[in-house]
């Protein structure tokens, strides 16, 4: 197929019109996603004043700001792709008790709300916590070893899901050979398990890089002072106590231009990664087990479980005492609550519209002439808001509202649109292998059939389903648990839980901000465990 | 002698197999959803049932498939895309693909035997249908064990090429001695493999008999049904 060059054919173009036609909706998504996007960084240009950018440059300060950024983003993905890549082949092999437990909290660890998940380290690792109570081990909490450590909390979670799915491309067929030809699991790993993993990594090292690059609450909680800032930070300090929107841009301006050249640079040495679509149902075969197999998944999955679950047992530690009984009934928790809910129900809801746009799109410029290079595009475009700060994009919004003669009102709207942005990555994660399947396996079919749009949706329904709920799912707590664009936006009618929360830690009512943790926690797994079980339904693979 | 009496329940599908197979090639015919490709699971080790299951006297059913006497060609993926076809059949004697020279000698032999000697250096990509299985029945030669099950191997080739291959898996199981098991959809393939034919029908055996029978000009009472009447005259070439 790639020999054969299209000709110019009004027979070809016809059926593309009718088609776009039918993509109008996704269009119509994808067309604000932008136009947005554009508006806010005009706004955001135009009170810039190029000239003191020079000046910026010549601070050691930022350069300092830089160099710390970078070095804890590339230790942060690196130590979490390494621990995580022992513990994905594991969990891909062995069949244990809690071994789906354990995917689901891998699953929510990476969108848990940054300071609940913050204040549960603390609980393990601070100078009271459990680490120093038990073993008398102080950790150096505040500076990098605790940014790191948060992140390889949120991250390593994060790598494994993401190498299961390159798991997932493997056909079953191969594993059937590898048990008969009695592989043994290094074997399995040298042959077949690292062909498709090394075309995962490199995207997931980009996406795991660009989240700690431009990380910001745990920066700001766990940094510890100027020593250990980052970017993200220092836009958040020039845009909420200086107010100088010149130094915002060029700052932001630094950080898109830092973050796209990383990205450029990995994705040049990165293998291509094909979409290979397994025909057989995937069954469970058996591959040859060893001591020496089982020694090194042990010590995978306690180490992943040791770094997981404390924190996250430590976040109800404050369930069964009398101040929790207390903060329930406080009303400006339940204030708190009913905002987050507001802003997180819509924002998810955005996003997974949008998403869905972005797939509909992508998959339609598949493997057809002309735009068969479209989708990667597509894609990344909606990873943009990984390089351009959420902060960046929130505050040019809200000058671009204010332009328009919208006042503080308009800061809601911002909060939300803003947060569907920045889940968006995530719900585009969720969302296209599936998509992509889909089209791949069946586009002769519908279109022999000659059904598509909202028919083609119907029919699809039941098996994407699963990928729409985790998209949904990742989105609403994405919003829920966001702790940057509220910092910034947040005011006296606009405190959400995560807001609440820190305002509370900041007036060192910590015991009190655990109980608000609680509740923020509850409520991210039931709204989770809602969009799994109802958007989601209940999954009946066949076995055979 | 390959001894077989296994029970497998999977939904409402009930199977009970019980037959002994001699050396040489054995056909397994049967309808599609009969049961065939089943008991060829439940030999390879891929599937678990319930029974005995014997080869020389010794039980397989506890066995793990890489265990298992039993080398098996299925009807897609039975080859890596990442190794090319060298690494393929040599990785049938050692998942390091690291050789010793006699083993080297083996995987020639086997390369020879299957004409693939100008191909060594190639992906499975860039291979026929009909190449890729060739790869596959070399790995089974190297692999060099007593028992070869074929499930369908061959149903995406041209006739020509299907014959081709099926005179090579015959020639195989004599010259090494084999318990071949092919499932086939075929009369034709089963009458080209010589030996034996086992029909299967709704999960059991309900004839073993000599391939001779299908080259009768009565069709024989157990194959009526398999057959049909309408069949009877367009299938077989008097």
């Amino acid at each position: 197929m790639n020999g054969w060059k299209p000709r110019l054919d009004s027979r070809l173009f016809l059926p593309v019109l009718y088609a776009l036609k039918r993509l109008t909706p996704a269009l119509f998504g994808v067309g604000v996603f932008l136009l947005l996007g554009a508006a806010s960084l005009a706004a955001l240009l135009r009170y810039s004043e190029f000239s003191t950018w020079w000046e910026y440059m010549q601070q050691p300060y930022l350069w300092r700001v830089v160099r710390f950024s970078l070095w804890q983003a590339l230790l942060s993905s690196g130590i979490s792709l390494l621990v995580a890549l022992p513990v994905a082949s594991c969990l891909m092999h062995r069949r244990f008790r809690g071994r789906s437990l354990l995917l689901q909290l891998f699953s929510v660890s990476m969108v848990v709300p940054t300071l609940v998940a913050i204040l549960g380290l603390v609980v393990v690792y601070g100078r009271n916590g459990w680490l120093n109570q038990w073993f008398g081990l102080t950790t150096p909490l505040y500076g990098l070893v605790g940014i790191l450590l948060a992140h390889v909390f949120f991250n390593m979670p994060l790598a494994v899901r993401l190498l299961l799915q390159s798991y997932d491309l493997i056909p079953a067929g191969q594993w059937r050979q590898a048990s008969q030809l009695g592989f043994s699991r290094w074997a399995a790993f040298r042959w077949i398990e690292w062909h498709y993993v090394k075309k995962a990594l490199p995207g997931a090292f980009v996406l795991i890089f660009m989240l700690c690059f431009s990380s910001f609450a745990v920066v700001l909680s766990l940094g510890g002072g100027p020593k250990s800032s980052t970017l993200e930070v220092a836009i958040y300090q020039a845009l909420r106590f200086e107010f100088d929107l010149n130094k915002t841009s060029f700052l932001a301006l630094l950080q898109v231009i830092i973050c796209t050249s990383f990205a450029l640079l990995v994705y040049r040495v990165a293998p291509k990664n094909p979409q290979d679509v397994s025909l057989l149902a995937s069954t469970h075969y058996v591959i040859k087990d060893s001591l020496w197999a089982k020694g090194a998944d042990s010590f995978a999955l306690l180490f992943a479980f040791v770094l997981v679950v404390p924190p996250f047992l430590a976040i109800f530690d404050p369930i069964f005492s009398l101040l929790f009984v207390q903060t329930l009934q406080s009303s400006a928790l339940w204030q708190a609550t009913w905002v987050s809910l507001q802003i997180a129900v819509p924002a998810a809801l955005m996003s997974l519209l949008l998403g869905l746009s972005f797939a509909a799109l992508a998959r339609f410029c598949m493997d057809r002439p002309y735009l068969s290079r479209l989708p990667t595009k597509i894609e990344q475009l909606g990873n943009v808001i990984l390089m351009v700060p959420g902060l960046v994009l929130a505050t040019g919004l809200f000058l671009f509202l204010r332009d328009l003669g919208w006042g503080f009102q308009s800061s809601y709207w911002v909060v939300v649109w803003v947060n569907a942005i920045m889940a968006l990555p995530f719900v585009l994660r969720a969302l296209m292998p599936v998509m992509y399947q889909q089209e791949k396996r069946f586009r002769l079919l519908y279109l022999s059939l000659g059904v598509h749009s909202w028919s083609r949706w119907c029919l699809e329904w039941s098996l994407i389903r699963v990928s729409v709920a985790q998209a949904l799912g990742y989105a609403l707590l994405l919003s829920l648990g966001d702790m940057g664009v509220i910092a910034l936006f947040g005011s006296q009618g606009l405190v959400s839980l995560p807001l609440y929360l820190f305002q509370l830690v900041g007036a060192y009512r910590l015991e009190e901000g655990a109980c608000v943790a609680v509740v923020l926690i509850l409520l991210c797994l039931l709204l989770f465990y809602g969009s799994s079980r109802f958007i989601g339904g209940v999954t009946n693979r066949a076995k055979h | 002698m390959l001894n077989i009496d296994l029970q497998y329940d999977w939904a409402a599908f009930h199977a009970n197999y019980q037959v002994s197979i001699e050396p040489g090639v054995t056909t397994l015919l049967g309808g599609s959803g009969e049961g065939k490709s089943t008991l060829l699971h439940l030999i390879g080790g891929f599937i678990t049932g319930q029974g005995i299951l014997t080869y020389k006297g010794e039980s397989l059913l506890s066995l793990p498939a890489y265990e298992r006497p039993i080398s098996t060609l299925f009807q897609s993926d039975n080859l890596f895309p990442q190794l090319t076809v060298w690494q393929n059949v040599a990785i049938g004697l050692s998942s390091s693909l690291k050789l010793n020279h006699e083993q080297t000698a083996r995987v020639q032999w086997a390369i020879e035997k299957t004409q693939l000697v100008d191909k060594v250096m190639r992906f499975p990509h860039a291979l026929s249908g009909g190449q890729a299985q060739r790869v596959a029945i070399a790995r089974a030669l190297v692999r060099n064990k007593p028992i070869l099950l074929l499930d369908e191997p061959f149903s995406a080739l041209d006739p020509g090429l299907r014959e081709e291959m099926l005179y090579l898996v015959k020639d195989m199981t004599g010259e090494l001695g084999l318990t071949t098991l092919l499932v086939s959809h075929l009369p034709q393939e089963a009458m080209l493999s010589g030996g034996k034919v086992l029909l299967i029908e709704k999960g059991q055996v309900t004839a073993h008999e000599s391939v001779a029978v299908l080259s009768q000009t009565e069709v024989h009472p157990l194959f009526a049904g398999y057959f049909g009447r309408a069949h009877r005259t367009t299938m077989l070439p008097e």
